[in-house]
């Protein structure tokens, strides 16, 4: 067993294993610090939206990190609303919402923790990415790998290679609902799904006519030689509790 | 060149690349090498090849200035615009080149002889205004100069292709 520590956040005392996040120990003891690019799905995070930045103090000295990211090694005391912390996450939060206007969290965001004074700065017309690579990730960790980040500097962006519909992408929505601020596109109607310019069908459950997602996604989770569900998952399970009262009613 | 020399060409360059991921760079930089861009088909074939995403080395690709995507002319100008070429009129010499080719920098020329690319610092500042046809340093130029060195790298593309016949 790892090595427990005490340290305090905005002066509560929480104990931690030697390792962990600051975010995830502040979480745990209900003290809410901001993010946009961190994602429970992954192990690591990205730590390139910066919201969640905290004060740091380890004897008598004092530093700015990203909690989503920074291991506690020895005991310290954690800043989340320090002057200078709400100064830089002001100053982070109004770069955001002017790079993308469209994205109502940060829009929310900016509400509850920012500050005038950055009218300066130039908006980008009709944009919600804020290139974190969250959805790259998550296309990256699933295996399918249909979408990257292309170019760079101010054309960068994320999409699929030359701009064509890929051939590797299962339509998952993968991207689209690990994305914090909503900007990945898609379209769905009643028996299609259209993704990255890809127009993709949907299976439905034969037994409750539930979306059970697009062929190829239903595919890709079972692998290439695995056995594909017949039903959703839902009636799957109410398959098997019929099944077992079935067998133990006699017991 | 044909499809058959260049998908054979591909195969060879795949062949000498070990298949590690940390090798893509240097595979991509043959491929930029053998045909002045990198091909689609290289591309997906190098990501089986790495057992990485086509999308990955598409992200690659066009990030690196050295990589292109699109085929480049076979002759590469390249005019320096660091403080120093800028300076000492840098831009003027685009013009006369968008004069002489029709090109802006970045583009290729429909015959496919000659790309301009604009740099931000070749290093050779004291000998500003500086351009770069082919790896050949053409220093302390006067616009009046740029015509003739384009005429002798046209005539000189001529001959090759002549040669080839």
């Amino acid at each position: 067993m790892s090595e427990k520590l005490t340290i305090t956040i905005d002066g509560v005392e929480c104990t931690c294993e030697k390792g962990e996040y600051i975010y995830d120990v502040a979480r745990r003891n209900n003290i809410a610090i901001p993010v946009l690019c961190r994602s429970d799905a992954f192990a690591d995070h990205r730590a390139c939206c910066r919201i969640c930045i905290v004060e740091v103090e380890t004897r008598g000295r004092r530093k700015v990190v990203t909690s989503c990211v920074y291991p506690i090694d020895q005991e310290c005391a954690v800043y989340t609303k320090s002057e200078k912390i709400l100064e830089e996450r002001a100053v982070i939060l109004s770069l955001l919402a002017h790079r993308a206007p469209d994205a109502q969290r940060i829009a929310d965001m900016n509400q509850a923790w920012g500050r005038e004074g950055f009218e300066r700065l130039v908006t980008i017309d009709n944009e919600k990415c804020i290139l974190c690579g969250l959805c790259v990730q998550a296309c990256d960790s699933l295996g399918t790998g249909a979408i990257s980040t292309v170019l760079r500097g101010t054309e960068k962006k994320v999409d699929t290679p030359y701009d064509k519909p890929s051939e590797f992408c299962v339509g998952c929505l993968s991207c689209a609902n690990v994305c914090p601020t909503g900007a990945i596109e898609y379209e769905q109607t009643a028996t299609t799904r259209t993704i990255w310019n890809r127009e993709f069908s949907l299976l439905f459950c034969p037994d409750c006519g539930a979306p059970m997602g697009t062929p190829e996604s239903v595919r890709h989770a079972v692998g290439p030689e695995g056995e594909l569900p017949t039903v959703c998952d839902a009636c799957r399970k109410k398959r098997l509790a019929n099944e077992m009262m079935q067998t133990y009613r006699y017991v | 060149m044909t499809e058959v020399d260049q998908a054979s060409r591909i195969a060879e360059i795949i062949e000498a690349c070990p298949a590690d991921q940390r090798f893509a760079l240097a595979a991509l930089q043959d491929m930029q090498h053998a045909f002045n861009y990198i091909p689609e088909e290289g591309l997906s074939a190098l990501a089986e090849h790495l057992g990485c995403s086509q999308a990955h080395l598409y992200s690659m690709a066009t990030f690196y200035k050295a990589l292109s995507l699109t085929p480049k002319g076979e002759h590469i100008i390249k005019i320096c615009n660091g403080t120093a070429c800028h300076l000492r009129g840098a831009m003027n010499l685009a013009t006369e080149l968008k004069r002489d080719l029709g090109i802006d920098p970045g583009e290729t020329t429909e015959d496919g002889t000659f790309s301009v690319e604009l740099v931000n610092c070749l290093g050779s500042c004291a000998l500003a205004p500086v351009m770069v046809v082919d790896g050949t340093y053409h220093n302390k130029l006067r616009v009046e100069q740029i015509p003739g060195i384009i005429e002798s790298y046209a005539s000189q593309g001529s001959e090759e292709v002549a040669d080839h016949d």
